[in-house]
């Protein structure tokens, strides 16, 4: 074969491609880019934080009002509140009261209890140890 | 230069995204096709190396940091990825790269889309002796008649080192082809 100088002669690659091929390809491959994947994605991330950071504000709009007014309630002590409390407090006894009675306190006991002989008397006959308080 | 930064802005907008990819599919896929075409052979393979390419450049647009151009930066993913390509075929059938390239050289003379006659399948086969570095430099030099500086950028080699390279790969290219 006869010399060939590469530098003046032009020798094709011979390579050639499908009628349109070019055509077809540039739509194939924007079918294929990752772009509405990541759009629908963040777009549903910022909705989403909207309806919970509303939802939150209402949550703290109904809470707080009512948690005030229920401390409002509490504040007033009734005669009720403070029985259950003391029959609650197990180191509370009987001796206790009777050493904060005062006289006027044991006066007004006195009218509202009312004893009479007789019940003294009914008392004593129906209770067992009699012996031990005669004894006393 | 300026058309780079408007592209890569384009591209970096998710709003614009779309029309900036096919500035890009547009301005890029016949070299790029040709360019791949070159190092794999095959038509099908090309395509889907030519696709793998663009997908990589879309994905990683946002890391092109314009050290270089935008234009040595998606060469040289299209040239590691028909390498890479050409490395996983021959792991999958088993055989070395040089086998490879020999068997997609026998194909090419039944191949419907290679239209070359017997000068044109001679030179590919010289070339296909060469060492794969010198091929690639013989093809972007010969066949895409690529500038120097250009080519520098996309193999990150000096124009130095690749004028010698091309040069040696002409002259053992022109005995083979005077021998035969």
């Amino acid at each position: 074969m006869k010399n060939i100088d590469l530098n003046t002669t032009k020798i094709k690659s011979g390579f050639k491609v499908p009628d349109d091929y070019f055509e077809k390809f540039e739509a194939r491959i924007l079918e294929k880019i990752p772009t509405q994947e990541t759009k629908v994605v963040s777009l549903f991330h910022r909705k989403q934080l909207w309806i919970s950071s509303i939802a939150a504000i209402l949550l703290l709009a109904i809470a707080i009002p009512s948690y005030f007014n229920s401390i409002k309630t509490t504040n007033t002590l009734d005669s009720s509140n403070i029985e259950n409390y003391l029959s609650y407090q197990s180191n509370f006894t009987n001796f206790d009261i009777i050493e904060n009675l005062t006289e006027k306190d044991i006066k007004e006991l006195e009218s509202l209890l009312a004893v009479n002989s007789d019940d003294v008397e009914a008392y004593l006959l129906n209770t067992q140890n009699l012996d031990y308080y005669l004894n006393e | 230069m300026q058309d780079d930064k408007d592209l890569i802005e384009l591209l970096l907008n998710s709003k614009t995204q779309n029309e900036g990819f096919k500035n890009l599919v547009q301005l890029y896929q016949k070299p790029l096709y040709y360019h791949i075409r070159n190092i794999v052979l095959n038509h099908d393979d090309t395509d889907d190396v030519l696709q793998n390419t663009f997908i990589k450049v879309f994905t990683n647009i946002s890391k092109f940091k314009g050290e270089s151009k935008l234009y040595s930066w998606i060469y040289r993913i299209a040239t590691n990825e028909s390498l890479t390509f050409l490395q996983q075929k021959a792991k999958k059938t088993g055989i070395s790269n040089e086998e490879v390239q020999q068997r997609e050289l026998m194909n090419l003379e039944s191949d419907v889309y290679f239209e070359g006659n017997e000068i044109e399948l001679k030179l590919q086969k010289a070339i296909a002796t060469l060492p794969e570095k010198q091929q690639l430099v013989f093809k972007m030099k010969y066949y895409e008649e690529m500038k120097y500086e250009d080519m520098s950028e996309i193999l990150k080699t000096s124009v130095g080192a690749l004028k010698s390279s091309y040069h040696i790969a002409v002259k053992k290219i022109e005995e083979i082809l005077k021998s035969n």
